[in-house]
């Protein structure tokens, strides 16, 4: 069984809302989720990057995985909306409190620097752009294309959910991927093991390359807590 | 021989509040359905829509539904089934998902599943139950699952082992 993931379920400030689209995450087979906080820097007022919710204050208790015996793992994720250069800082002391970072670039200048310079994990196309045409058409249009230059490869595919009715499964989601023009095993790794690739890519980038990582261990003594360096 | 071959699909329909289950009837669902195909794959879809399709079991308690296909487009009308986000009911518009459990090749290994899936469920939610007749309640609407061995043969003329069977 493979470890399905949805690295997008956008933030809301109703703590209900959220914890129901976590338990239905769960209820869905979803082992991890990442609550995505939307920023767009503006170059008119200054704005600041907005802090995240520590995830035991949003729910008491993560919800089991259905099929499996661990509970959900809850991550915090910030997208920036880049239209500037200007607006990704590349190592902001704000961005440490977040487990991944993505990129939305506005434009084709920019998703080339995103994806050859910047340091981010994820490199985020919204193929739902806000037009009075019909939004399906548009939508599988703009993916085809994107899975042609890409080749179908490192891929992922995320919900973008504000309500839990709008999760999908995913097998469900799997085969959406089919859809956009992906091959089985591509469409199914969009769900699993690229999402896990941008995790462990997330875990590097905040550890210097995965070269000093420490850990806390819970001594029985008097210390709280104690520092150990592991060298890979 | 040549034999007439399907692919069944165990769904569940998610809802947000669950007495709006109970109002589910299985030709509400078969035309949301057959709408979201047309809506997606156009008249092509619909016409492969028509040929075998048929909802073959419905659980209004815990919403689990059995939806038949034929072998060859399966997948195209599975693609169809996550652009569904409400059904009609009579004048009643329930917002709701559908989610993919298992598809399996008869009805057989389909209901084998879902037994084992229903045990997981009950393992889940009796903790959760407050009182007895909840518990009651449940165990009942999982129990409906059992179908009674003369109806199943009925149902499915295609039910031989030989199937291939596909997660």
């Amino acid at each position: 069984m493979s470890v399905f993931m949805d690295l997008n379920v956008l933030f809301s400030p109703d703590r209900n809302r959220l914890q129901g689209v976590i338990e239905t995450a769960a209820h869905l087979g979803f082992s991890t989720v990442a609550i995505n906080y939307v920023f767009e820097p503006s170059s008119k007022k200054k704005q600041e990057v907005p802090v995240p919710c520590p995830i035991s204050e949003l729910i008491d208790q993560l919800p089991v995985v259905q099929g499996r015996s661990r509970p959900i793992r809850v991550l915090n994720r910030l997208t920036v909306l880049m239209s500037d250069s200007s607006h990704f800082r590349p190592s902001a002391p704000e961005y440490r409190r977040f487990d991944l970072l993505a990129v939305q670039p506005t434009t084709e200048k920019l998703f080339h620097a995103a994806c050859m310079l910047y340091d981010v994990d994820i490199v985020c196309i919204s193929v739902t752009e806000k037009l009075p045409f019909i939004f399906k058409r548009y939508t599988i249009a703009n993916a085809v294309c994107l899975m042609d230059s890409c080749k179908g490869k490192n891929v992922i595919l995320s919900s973008a959910a504000e309500k839990a009715l709008e999760l999908r499964g995913p097998y469900d989601v799997t085969n959406l991927g089919l859809l956009f023009g992906l091959s089985d095993g591509d469409a199914k790794e969009a769900v699993s093991s690229t999402c896990r690739a941008v995790l462990l890519h997330a875990e590097t980038r905040r550890t210097a390359s995965g070269i000093i990582y420490t850990s806390r261990i819970q001594q029985e003594a008097l210390h709280d807590s104690d520092c150990r360096f592991r060298l890979t | 021989m040549v034999r007439v071959k399907s692919r069944y699909l165990l769904c569940e329909i998610n809802v947000s509040d669950k007495r709006q289950l109970l109002l589910l009837d299985d030709r509400a669902v078969a035309t949301t359905v057959k709408a979201a195909v047309a809506r997606t794959h156009g008249d092509y879809g619909l016409a492969l829509c028509t040929i075998r399709f048929s909802v073959k079991y419905l659980n209004t308690h815990t919403g689990i539904v059995l939806l038949r296909f034929p072998k060859k487009c399966y997948k195209l009308l599975w693609s169809a089934l996550p652009f569904i986000t409400s059904i009609t009911t009579r004048g009643q518009n329930i917002p709701c998902f559908l989610n993919c459990l298992h598809v399996g090749g008869t009805i057989r290994t389909c209901q084998k599943f879902l037994i084992r899936y229903n045990t997981q469920q009950l393992h889940r939610m009796l903790p959760k139950c407050k009182n007895e007749e909840e518990k009651q309640q449940i165990r009942e609407s999982l129990m409906d699952c059992y179908l009674e061995g003369g109806t199943k043969e009925a149902l499915e003329g295609e039910s031989e082992s030989e199937e291939d069977e596909e997660e």
